[in-house]
């Protein structure tokens, strides 16, 4: 378990973000214009940053051991990778 | 309950990859006649479960400071946050039809109203199979978490923890936090990403 860190600001500064990148995400799917492809960069990437948020913050990830982070971010990060694989070999199926 | 979670956020990721795998290679991901799914609604339904995580570490904050009823008080509206999540999931798979009677109108007939009804249906296609799977394990682990709140809850008032051990909090904020973040993701893939 963690050490303590209790932060009420923090944990309702996480809050708001968490909110405001949220309707971000609703802004950047109704907006007329922009790109498929930025739409999807720019949800993928708001998406990372989101879960990023709650894991760091709200399941306090960022007050633990150096070890446990590496335990739990290098397997979450597997399937990422994976995924990047998979559509730089789809993209490249494309261009070829 | 690292370990627990690690292993199931590799079986969400097993299904968001097999769901990316069938759409990228899907000429035509939304079959003629399906409904699209409802962007506004669904933004509620995560609007509610960040509420809910945002209550659970104020639960958290409460056991550590030995606050028996702020605790109790926290995982109640964190429980039900969960709950109107799975009234909301519910309603989004088949409608409430009592409650569209009740309120009436057009808002009426959209809550009486649900995907079933707009033809999505599960084993149609690639598209309703895996969005019921997907949305549908994540809705259990909602459940199961509203049930091991509970308990948590129900032990928390009887004093359980009064000792100052806030470890039982904390794991069962871990796995609330876990179903939060997996909806963060759910949402972006399932919902937003554009056909």
């Amino acid at each position: 378990m963690s050490h303590v860190h209790i932060n009420r600001k923090q944990y309702w500064q996480i809050f708001v973000a968490l909110f405001v990148l949220t309707i971000l995400e609703i802004a950047v799917v109704l907006v007329p214009g922009i790109a498929k492809a930025l739409v999807i960069i720019a949800l993928v990437g708001l998406a990372i940053v989101k879960a990023t948020l709650v894991g760091l913050f709200y399941m306090h990830l960022i007050h633990e051991k150096r070890v446990l982070k590496l335990t739990v971010g290098i397997p979450m990060a597997m399937p990422g990778v994976y995924a990047l694989v998979l559509v730089t070999e789809a993209a490249w199926r494309l261009v070829r | 309950m690292w370990i627990f979670l690690l292993s199931d956020a590799l079986t969400f990721a097993g299904l968001l990859l097999a769901y990316a795998i069938l759409r990228g290679g899907s000429a035509r991901w939304i079959p003629e006649g399906a409904p699209i799914l409802g962007l506004k609604f669904t933004a509620v339904l995560t609007f509610l479960l960040i509420c809910s995580s945002v209550t659970m570490v104020l639960a958290f904050a409460a056991a550590v400071e030995r606050d028996r009823k702020a605790t109790v008080k926290f995982l109640c509206l964190t429980i039900l946050g969960g709950l109107l999540f799975l009234c909301g999931q519910f309603k989004e798979y088949f409608g409430i039809e009592w409650l569209g009677h009740l309120v009436g109108g057009n808002i009426g007939e959209q809550i009486a109203t649900g995907l079933t009804d707009e033809g999505l249906i599960f084993g149609k296609s690639h598209y309703a199979t895996t969005f019921y799977l997907i949305t549908s394990f994540h809705g259990a682990h909602v459940f199961s978490g509203c049930t091991y709140l509970t308990v948590i809850m129900i032990r928390t008032a009887m004093g359980k923890y009064d000792d100052g051990n806030y470890n039982h909090v904390e794991i069962v904020g871990l796995f609330w936090h876990f179903v939060d973040l997996i909806w963060i993701l759910v949402f972006t893939f399932v919902y937003l990403i554009p056909k």
